[in-house]
């Protein structure tokens, strides 16, 4: 009995079985007071919320974990979009088909990101400039051009069969992007987890000075982590494409913070060298529950933002509580 | 005389116009331990980053085994078996004791998700506790995070990496300070241990008794030159003390 009490206990000093709880006490709570909740396509539509936040969630956690931060992820999300929009506008005047158009538009999403993550690295690695200020600089730059490109409108005229992509006709559950990015999810939290790249990320946030010593090149590491980080941003604005058949320059606007939001309840320190995927999964699965939760029980969607401060003061202060209590 | 381990000739570092090291010239047999003591500001921390690799001389060679020696970064000379625990910058608090072993030095499992970088976790476990054990540390498990771990258990695992790792010379600086006596006293006894092993054996402290108790050779550095260069047999803890600050010229 004592042996029981004690391993509940560890569990529940585990914070990846505590936002699983949570998690289940959400979803419970919102089919309870609207029974309409819990049903195949409100679950695929709180899936298709998921798969752009977790993409960029996933970046922000080895940023994080390295020991850096990324704020850039969400205008990368929107000149990603939009830039492939208006590659693909073009292609579709130019009577390509619309496999080639959307094949290239990926792989033009992909460049965007590639370029971002490199301008961050670059101003990281050579120039010295804390990531928080680098990235707010790509930030600014990305979200500014996304407008002069598009003078604001969001940019269509692309494959008419885009939209189609994004249906969830998988069990009436995934996508099948979805079902790819899920697989990617996972393969992404073994690289984490199980491999030297993963082992990397976690020494350089724990200590850089120990990594350097240990032979690690800190600054090439630091330069695919960045890079990771801005093209996972990209296949999120790539995503938002397929979904919504336009690049909207407005679409990743405020995404940097519900990733660092899902990061931060998940239990990785922004100190960085501490974290663990699962916890990020689990964080962009409680975010994208509440938004569409609180619609079923008639609650402003305004309210979202409100509750999800609430959960990352919680998140944390659970965290403090705990460390307080080992010492 | 048989050519000397490790080496350095007419070493010089300067800074700028400050003349951080000034002709300086060591060398170290396998299986000897060597004490480098000196006041503050005396160029033994240069002298170290010189001998680790971190920095480059100004002028002057340094010699592995009789071939001269160019170190780009420490990384360059700990592949040829020249390690060095650094004064604070050791261990990755929150990673586990193997992975702090092994890092930079990872193992992978076999076949294909080796090649894809997936880590042989278990079996760098298990090796880490024997390496560990070997130069005489009993940790507790391989896979606790360095930071439960105490002060004194952190250095042991730090020494015990650089040691386990080193196959020529290990250079150690300042590995006692912070430790209560018993500790201190257990790393002592790994540094005779890696001297049984052949190893040579540079140890930087300012704590003179442990320089006295466990070296077969001072050197004292002065203002950027060796002042003395001699068996401890010749010192006590008062001519040491003088050299250091001095007060005796030995020269």
């Amino acid at each position: 009995m004592a042996l029981v009490s004690q391993r509940v206990k560890t569990a529940l000093g585990n914070q990846q079985v505590l936002l699983l709880i949570v998690l289940g006490l959400m979803i419970l709570g919102f089919s309870l007071k609207s029974p309409d909740f819990f049903a195949r396509p409100v679950f695929a539509n709180i899936l298709s919320d998921w798969y752009p936040l977790i993409l960029i969630a996933i970046g922000e956690t080895f940023v994080i974990i390295s020991g850096g931060i990324d704020l850039s992820v969400g205008a990368t999300v929107g000149i990603s979009g939009v830039v492939s929009a208006i590659a693909m506008e073009h292609l579709t005047t130019n009577h390509y088909s619309a496999n080639e158009t959307l094949f290239i538009g990926f792989l033009v999403a992909i460049g965007v990101g590639l370029v971002v993550g490199i301008l961050n690295t670059l101003m990281i690695t050579k120039a010295g400039v804390v990531p928080f200020i680098a990235t707010l600089v790509t930030l600014g730059a990305g979200e500014g051009l996304s407008i002069v490109f598009t003078g604001g409108a969001p940019i269509g005229g692309g494959p008419s069969n885009a939209i189609s992509l994004s249906v969830a006709n998988i069990f009436n559950l995934f996508s099948r992007p979805g079902l790819m990015i899920i697989a990617l999810v996972v393969i992404l939290g073994l690289y984490l987890h199980k491999t030297r790249f993963g082992r990397y990320t976690f020494a350089i946030g724990s200590n850089p000075f120990a990594a350097r010593a240990a032979g690690i090149n800190v600054n090439r590491h630091l330069a695919k982590v960045y890079i990771l980080s801005a093209v996972l941003s990209s296949l999120a604005g790539y995503y938002f494409y397929l979904r919504l058949s336009v690049g909207a320059p407005t679409t990743g606007n405020g995404a940097e913070l519900q990733a660092i939001a899902a990061v931060v309840i998940g239990g990785v320190a922004l100190s960085g060298g501490q974290g663990n995927f699962l916890g990020t999964v689990l964080g962009a699965s409680i975010i994208s529950v509440v938004a569409s939760g609180l619609l079923f029980i008639n609650v402003p969607a305004n309210w979202k933002q409100v509750v999800v401060a609430g959960l990352i003061f919680v998140a944390v202060f659970l965290q403090e509580l705990r460390t307080r209590v080992r010492k | 005389m048989a050519t000397p381990l490790y080496e350095v000739r007419n070493v010089s570092k300067h800074y700028g116009s400050v003349v951080a090291l000034d002709d300086v010239s060591l060398a170290i047999a396998p299986g000897e331990v060597l004490g480098l003591v000196g006041d503050n500001g005396a160029g033994k921390s240069t002298l170290v980053k010189v001998l680790s690799g971190a920095h480059q001389p100004t002028h002057g060679q340094i010699f592995l085994e009789g071939e001269e020696k160019s170190w780009n970064s420490p990384h360059d000379a700990l592949v040829f078996g020249v390690e060095t625990l650094y004064q604070d910058s050791g261990l990755a608090p929150h990673l586990s004791v193997s992975a702090n072993v092994f890092l930079g030095r990872e193992e992978y499992v076999k076949g294909i998700f080796g090649k894809l970088g997936f880590l042989a976790q278990k079996k760098m476990d298990l090796d880490a506790h024997e390496n560990l054990e070997r130069v005489g540390i009993a940790v507790p498990q391989s896979n606790r995070s360095i930071s439960q771990l105490s002060g004194g258990q952190r250095q042991a695992v730090a020494i015990g990496r650089a040691v386990s790792w080193a196959s020529k010379v290990i250079i150690l600086d300042e590995p006692t300070n912070h430790l209560g006596a018993r500790q201190a006293g257990e790393v002592l006894a790994i540094i005779r241990r890696a001297k049984a092993q052949g190893l040579g054996v540079i140890f930087i402290s300012h704590t003179l008794p442990h320089v006295l108790e466990v070296t077969d050779r001072i050197v004292v550095l002065r203002l950027g030159k060796i002042v003395a260069d001699a068996p401890t047999s010749t010192f006590d803890a008062e001519k040491l003390l003088g050299t250091i600050t001095g007060l005796i010229d030995s020269k």
